[in-house]
């Protein structure tokens, strides 16, 4: 008997994520379900958790949206798409690389999709950043955040964000490590990632995102595990697997 | 001021319509072909013309004056459907010209042929009399031509317009998304026989009642379009649960007025969809209208991230401003910002003309 097929199931609705979830009982009985995400920056930050092999997204969905998450997943895991509407940019997907069902999930579709995505686990996921690009972002994107409000004791410290060297994850909070100290602040990571500039603060790991900026240097230990050094500091940050082909000598 | 400054000089040596229409332009206007009543009146003018002018001739220039009136004749009227296919201050001054050239080589043709000076004198003014005649001819069917031409073009534009608006708006109101999202939690509902399946259906009922027959109607009650409002709400409410919170507070004045029906709707979906549903913990949408010194002005207030700095402004908001514009012009105005204490706000302001209802 071979180990169950894992997989993540995202929506920012209950009853849609609750009712895919149901027909997933049916349509895919042995399916082990990981995770069940509330919107996108939640369905990424399960992801990394969990690295299923399967994921179900929400396109609509508030923090990033299906597609984000999508790109951000680059083809490690294979992904079939929830929508209410046949978008135009979903029909792209028509051509077979990517699977969508629509909402309210039909059993039977829901079943081909089902059957597709079985064929292929053998084989690496697509790659679909291209078809992704072209499919574009839809959300009304707040600009990036600029400063952030920390809290120290009983005085509220603005920190400007280009002065943060990296951020990371503290259990319930988030640490912000700067030049002149370190603050906490209550967002967690995973939410305050989806306000940052992307280009600018690299995520190297579920916990850890560095200005890109402030890394020297990135060291590979043994295989699989790499750390980074920062400029003028002692600290070495972890990059976990997922994020190591973001160093690469030329 | 001097009643002179209205008018075009330059039409005494360039005649014709000042505008000028591509090929495209004249193909979508239609009807390429002279209209076949102003040929007939054309065609039977000089036919009178002619006969009377050979009547007053002297007989013995009769058979060469018919000949070259013949020619003339239709020489005009070739020239003239040129004109009528292309109104353009160009063509019309170059057949004008080539007319004009040929009256000439007649006119110097006749004084070969004709000794008398009297006879010589006659021909000559008829032919420069119709070179005349002919000239304002084709000034009125090219300055005709392009005035109907741009009354074509013009209605073609303003009913592709209205088209374009019903359509859009139609797009914009019966969203698939919003449809079967909210299908899909009233089937999980039903299936699973929760009892919030129930009040869904309900508000969704009355949703879909009150919107459809929206969209025939060119004014409509405050009041009756809140009642859209609210259900939708509650659909968004029954869906996303803790994630919204609303509220609806609009003077009585204020529901009695009228305005394009479903523009309230279009503004406060937007607010749900960028200020609440877009948000990670939901957010709250507010809709308040009150008069304020003899002005009606309703906001809706979200406590979403706001608008993105160039972010662009979508079809429905478009469109609703023009329906807007259509029904009040410039004494209505629609206004998206964000508010000072974070959130996007839309302010509608419009005169407050209480209707007389039957």
């Amino acid at each position: 008997m071979s180990e169950p097929v894992t997989a993540l199931v995202a929506d920012d609705e209950e009853a849609p994520r609750e009712q895919l979830l149901l027909a997933l009982q049916t349509a895919w009985p042995e399916l082990s379900i990981l995770a069940r995400a509330v919107n996108g920056a939640d369905a990424w930050d399960a992801y990394l958790e969990h690295e299923p092999q399967v994921c179900f997204l929400d396109v609509r969905m508030p923090g990033l949206s299906g597609i984000e998450v999508a790109q951000r997943i680059a083809g490690r895991a294979h992904v079939v798409f929830v929508t209410a509407h046949g978008d135009h940019a979903l029909e792209a997907f028509n051509t077979g690389a990517v699977d969508y069902v629509l909402k309210p999930v039909d059993g039977l579709r829901l079943a081909q999709a089902v059957q597709r995505v079985r064929a292929r686990l053998n084989q690496a996921p697509p790659d679909l950043a291209r078809l992704l690009q072209q499919l574009g972002v839809q959300a009304r994107r707040p600009a990036p955040l600029e400063v952030i409000q920390a809290g120290v004791g009983r005085e509220v410290r603005l920190i400007r964000v280009e002065e943060v060297l990296y951020f990371e994850s503290d259990t319930r909070y988030t640490r912000v490590v700067h030049a002149d100290g370190d603050a906490l602040i209550r967002t967690p990571l995973k939410e305050l990632l989806t306000q940052l500039d992307a280009e600018r603060f690299w995520q190297i790991h579920r916990s850890v995102v560095v200005n890109q900026r402030c890394i020297a240097s990135a060291l590979r230990i043994d295989e699989g595990s790499m750390v980074i050094t920062l400029r003028g500091r002692d600290e070495r940050l972890p990059v976990s697997r997922h994020f190591q082909g973001l160093f690469r000598a030329q | 001021m001097t009643p002179f400054d209205n008018i075009d000089w330059s039409q005494l040596w360039y005649p014709g319509p000042t505008r000028r229409f591509t090929p495209a332009e004249i193909r979508r206007a239609g009807n390429e072909a002279p209209s076949a009543t102003l040929s007939m009146v054309l065609m039977i003018n000089a036919g009178v013309l002619g006969f009377t002018l050979l009547q007053a001739a002297p007989p013995q220039l009769s058979s060469v004056l018919s000949a070259w009136l013949l020619c003339l004749v239709t020489l005009a009227l070739s020239l003239g459907s040129i004109v009528w296919r292309r109104p353009s201050r160009r063509v019309m001054s170059a057949c004008a010209l080539g007319f004009s050239l040929v009256c000439a080589v007649c006119a110097f043709a006749v004084k070969r042929t004709v000794s008398e000076p009297v006879r010589l004198n006659w021909t000559v003014a008829l032919l420069l009399g119709s070179m005349a005649v002919v000239t304002v001819c084709f000034w009125f069917v090219a300055i005709y031509r392009a005035h109907q031409i741009e009354l074509r073009l013009r209605e073609l534009d303003e009913r592709e317009r209205a088209e374009e608006l019903g359509r859009q708006l139609a797009d914009a109101q019966i969203q698939p998304h919003f449809l079967f999202n909210s299908l899909a939690s009233l089937q999980h509902w039903v299936q699973t026989k929760d009892e919030r399946a129930g009040p869904l259906l309900a508000s969704l009922t009355g949703y879909l009642r009150a919107t459809l027959p929206l969209f025939n109607r060119r004014q409509l009650r405050v009041g009756e379009e809140l009642a859209a409002v609210q259900h939708y709400l509650e659909v968004m409410q029954a869906r996303l649960g803790a994630r919204l919170s609303w509220r609806i507070d609009v003077d009585e004045a204020v529901r009695e007025l009228t305005l394009p029906p479903a523009l309230l709707l279009t503004v406060v979906e937007n607010a749900v969809e960028h200020g609440v549903q877009a948000a990670l913990h939901g957010g709250g949408v507010e809709l308040l209208g009150r008069v304020q010194g003899g002005r009606a002005l309703i906001e809706v207030r979200d406590t979403g991230p706001g608008l993105a700095p160039g972010a662009a402004e979508g079809t429905g908001l478009s469109n609703s401003r023009e329906r807007l514009r259509q029904a009040y012009g410039d004494a209505a105005r629609l206004s998206l910002g964000n508010a000072a204490e974070g959130g996007c706000v839309a302010r509608l302001e419009f005169p407050f003309v209480p209707s007389k209802h039957e």
